[in-house]
């Protein structure tokens, strides 16, 4: 069995390892066939990107007189555009998609945390390390100050152990549920004492770092998923992560599923865990190398693995401002997340946000259809926006299924339902009066009809998956 | 009635006025409201939940008046005596809140005092999941009336069953089963179009129609997300409709209380089915100058409930309705230097409706008996104040979604229990 690499592949690739492309994007990757166009998202850490950097070092530093910068990084909505930033403007999606599911994987709320640059400096670990050995992320994320904040290790000390850490190590992070004993998990938050944070006393809270007490540290003897010694955070993260069942490695098989998820579909055929656990093992528990396995999988390209994921409202956001390649000041899409149910960098528990259908409600549909109707009427000089002239630059338009046929390739529709393309035509040529006939190409027509075009698509049921 | 999406689809084809049409939970939903009684089935009781987020300083809302200790512990922002609104011999009510006196002297309202939990967490973080899950070892990641909503209202299609007037879901909802929608006015709950394009809105939400109603081949998410969309429109028209045309008959504060629980008097009156109705008021974290900043709070949330209940009245729906107030602590004991309060512990709440068994619920709280930190101690637990609700009123197995041994406080008339 092998990939039939079209253009609707590509297009697929594109929503999945990033958040959709342009139809320029889909054209290179079509052209470069699919090794090239999986390495062209796995291999992004040799990809040129420092306009991005440069940009955001000049939004997040202040431009006297002003005394605070665009983007406020000592702020929640001054991280989360950060990071929307980052993700409409990368050459990287990969690197920002991968950043996007550990932000909801080792998870930290700023309700708890109450500080955005411990929580903006977590998400900049998790990016630096996105791809790389799993051990590192584990081992960064277990001694990272927001982490140490939120999941309470900085009162689990010597005599009077905090197990919330040790516990979601394991469940939530590495194994998953009902692969440890409470037996474990005692012992594992012994190994874990002592692993805490210190600052300055008369610093802020923003400058906690991680610090090693060693005099909180239970140097007793632990036994951890059947190993006894006298291990330490280190040592016991070791244990977890190469761990081994009957079916081999624990914690491979949990992170393959986690990424399955993420980019396939839910509910993982067994098959598919287990060969890309495979690579884990293989690979020296390298997520490089299981994602550059995955995007190479005839399933991952079966019809039933596309259209099979809901957005989540950042993708939501960040997608259709790559596809109609808006100019944005993030400041419409942040204040849109909460009521599309997604606060950035807040999420409710540890566990992270659950995704899939739990996304949409009557509420968030309505709340998805505002965001979008900003984003494509918005005719000022300012905010977020869409120029419809450069979007329509050569392409024909004398007639409703010409406008139909280039915008559907613009958000990556051109698959869409003949039926739903039979009605968005319909709505072209609509007058008023819902009577046929409207349609001629003129400047009052594309306004309005275009853009209400944009948005009847972008609050279709294909666009809401990808 | 059954009401399939090809259903939908012949009647949304052509050229139609979306709020001709009527979704089948509404017409399930307004049956036999006129007939209804003391002993309505419980199926069509609705439950309105207020939060005061922050943690609502009960001392200043429901006054010992009578305890000498109670003047010397807020000798900053103490509330004086003769000005209290008396309930009884010991407790007065805030004197800004004249609208819920007038309901207690209607016999409407049941104050259950010292509500809490064991060990209090002082965090507003920690103190408001615990509340929201009913669960103090956090474990629990449903809402309590999540729990309850999956049990009994999980499949039955209605996409208002419960509804939170709030920017996001509060997590009493949080179900596994139900989706909540969570919208703060009836304008964002709609599929707003092209402002600068009016002539053409028709076209555009018909097409959205029609697009949402399409059938998919595979077995994706887009046909759950499609019924979505449906059931979107048809509920935002009924909403829409009833909200265009309504008279409230009672004097809303003009503030996002009032807004608030007049849309939520739309929502009762729009005969959807509504369970459960959920309001967010915040501003109650008062560390410093409470003695200016919570009186109009507590004015507004006394005034808003009696517009409620005043408009519920002109309607003829009271008798369907109950309220109930929560926040996630109290204040401490003493007022502080900066004229405001730190975090406490338990707290006065307030249950009202026609279903009341009106009275106080408890002791005035004893300010001679404090904790390590200053704080009153708990006297009723806040399961027992969920589950006298879930059972009396929503006549639910109480104990299958808070635990068993919370005693039933009894603060619902037995006409209605």
């Amino acid at each position: 069995m092998s990939v039939r690499w079209d253009r609707a592949a590509a297009a697929h690739l594109a929503r999945r390892a990033g958040f959709g492309g342009t139809p320029a994007e889909i054209d290179a990757l079509l052209a470069m066939g699919l090794e090239a166009a999986v390495s062209s998202f796995v291999a992004y850490d040799t990809i040129e990107n420092s306009a991005l950097e440069a940009d955001l070092i000049r939004l997040t530093t202040p431009a006297p007189p002003a005394t605070t910068a665009t983007y406020d990084l000592n702020t929640t909505s001054g991280i989360q555009k950060w990071f929307l930033h980052r993700m409409v403007f990368t050459r990287r999606p990969l690197e920002e998609k991968m950043t996007l599911l550990w932000n909801n994987h080792f998870t930290s709320g700023i309700a708890k945390v109450n500080d955005a640059t411990l929580i903006l400096k977590q998400n900049k670990t998790e990016r630096s390390l996105a791809i790389d050995r799993f051990d590192d992320l584990v081992l960064a994320i277990t001694k990272d100050p927001a982490m140490i904040l939120w999941l309470d290790n900085r009162t689990n000390v010597k005599g009077r152990p905090n197990e919330n850490y040790a516990r979601e190590l394991m469940e939530l992070f590495t194994l998953g549920v009902d692969r440890y004993t409470q037996k474990d998990v005692s012992d594992l938050a012994r190994a874990l004492t002592g692993w805490t944070i210190a600052k300055p006393d008369a610093a802020p809270v923003s400058e906690y770092a991680f610090s090693f007490n060693a005099a909180a540290h239970d140097a007793g003897v632990k036994t951890i998923l059947g190993q006894t010694g006298n291990w330490n955070a280190d040592e016991a993260i070791g244990i977890l992560l190469n761990a081994t069942d009957a079916r081999g490695s624990i914690s491979g098989r949990f992170l393959a599923g986690k990424l399955w998820t993420w980019f396939v579909y839910h509910d993982p055929p067994d098959w598919a865990i287990a060969e890309i656990a495979s690579v884990y093992v293989s690979s020296g528990h390298s997520v490089r190398a299981m994602l550059d396995h995955l995007f190479r999988m005839p399933e991952f390209y079966e019809p039933h693995s596309r259209q099979a994921l809901v957005r989540s409202p950042v993708e939501y956001i960040v997608a259709p401002l790559r596809q109609l390649e808006a100019k944005t000041d993030l400041s419409t899409p942040v204040a849109s997340l909460n009521p599309m149910g997604q606060s950035l960098f807040n999420p409710l528990d540890a566990k992270g946000w659950e995704g899939d259908l739990d996304w949409v409600n009557t509420g968030t549909v309505f709340a998805r259809a505002t965001y979008t109707n900003s984003l494509v009427t918005n005719r000022g000089a300012t905010g977020t926006r869409i120029d419809v002239a450069a979007l329509l630059a050569g392409k024909s338009l004398s007639t409703a299924r010409d406008v139909v046929s280039a915008l559907a390739d613009r958000l990556g529709l051109a698959d869409a339902l003949p039926a739903s393309q039979a009605v968005w035509e319909k709505y072209v040529d609509s007058k008023a009066d819902g009577s046929r006939g409207y349609w001629t190409n003129t400047p009052a027509a594309v306004d309005q009809k275009v853009r209400g075009l944009l948005h009847l698509m972008l609050t279709s049921p294909d666009y809401h998956l990808c | 009635m059954s009401f399939s999406r090809r259903d939908f689809l012949l009647r949304s084809a052509g050229f139609v006025t979306v709020s001709a049409m009527v979704p089948k939970w509404s017409v399930a939903a307004s049956r036999g409201f006129e007939a209804v009684e003391a002993d309505a089935a419980a199926s069509e009781r609705t439950l309105v939940i207020l939060e005061l987020m922050g943690g609502n300083d009960g001392l200043n809302t429901v006054i010992p008046y009578a305890d000498a200790k109670y003047g010397q512990l807020r000798s900053r922002i103490g509330i004086p005596s003769n000005t209290v609104l008396p309930l009884d011999s010991k407790l007065g009510l805030h004197p800004k809140m004249t609208g819920l006196k007038a309901l207690w002297d209607a016999q409407r309202v049941a104050v259950v005092e010292n509500v809490g939990y064991p060990n209090s967490s002082l965090s507003h973080f920690a103190s408001r999941d615990i509340w929201h899950t009913a669960d103090p070892s956090l474990v629990e990641h449903r809402g309590w009336l999540g729990r309850w909503a999956d049990a009994n209202l999980a499949g039955n299609g209605n996409p208002l069953s419960c509804t939170a007037i709030s920017s996001s879901l509060p997590r009493t909802l949080l179900a596994d089963n139900v989706q909540v929608p969570s919208f703060l006015t009836l304008a964002t709950y709609s599929y707003q179009t092209d402002g600068a394009a009016a002539g053409d809105r028709n076209n555009q939400v018909n097409t959205f129609l029609k697009q949402s109603s399409q059938e998919y081949e595979l077995p994706t998410a887009a046909d759950a997300v499609g019924q979505l969309g449906e059931d979107a429109i048809a509920s935002s028209n009924v909403l829409q409709t009833v909200g265009s045309g309504y008279v409230a008959a009672g004097t809303y504060p003009a503030n996002s209380l009032g807004s608030a629980l007049l849309l939520i008097a739309q929502i009762v009156n729009a005969n959807v089915g509504a369970r459960i109705l959920y309001a967010t008021y915040g501003g109650f974290d008062n560390h410093a100058a409470e003695d200016q900043a919570h009186d109009p709070l507590v004015q507004n949330v006394s005034d808003a409930i009696k517009a409620f209940f005043d408009d519920l009245d002109g309607h003829g729906k009271a008798h369907n309705v109950l309220l109930m107030t929560w926040s996630e602590f109290g204040r401490r004991a003493q007022d502080n230097a900066s004229n405001g309060t730190d975090h406490g512990t338990s707290a006065p709440h307030f249950v009202v409706g026609d279903a009341v068994g009106a009275g106080i619920y408890g002791n005035s709280p004893n300010l001679t008996n404090l904790d390590s930190n200053g704080n009153l101690l708990v006297e009723n637990d806040f399961r027992s104040y969920y589950g006298t609700i879930l059972a009396d009123w929503l006549k639910a197995d109480s104990a299958a979604i808070l635990g068993s041994g919370w005693p039933n406080l009894g603060f619902l008339n037995k006409r209605y229990v």
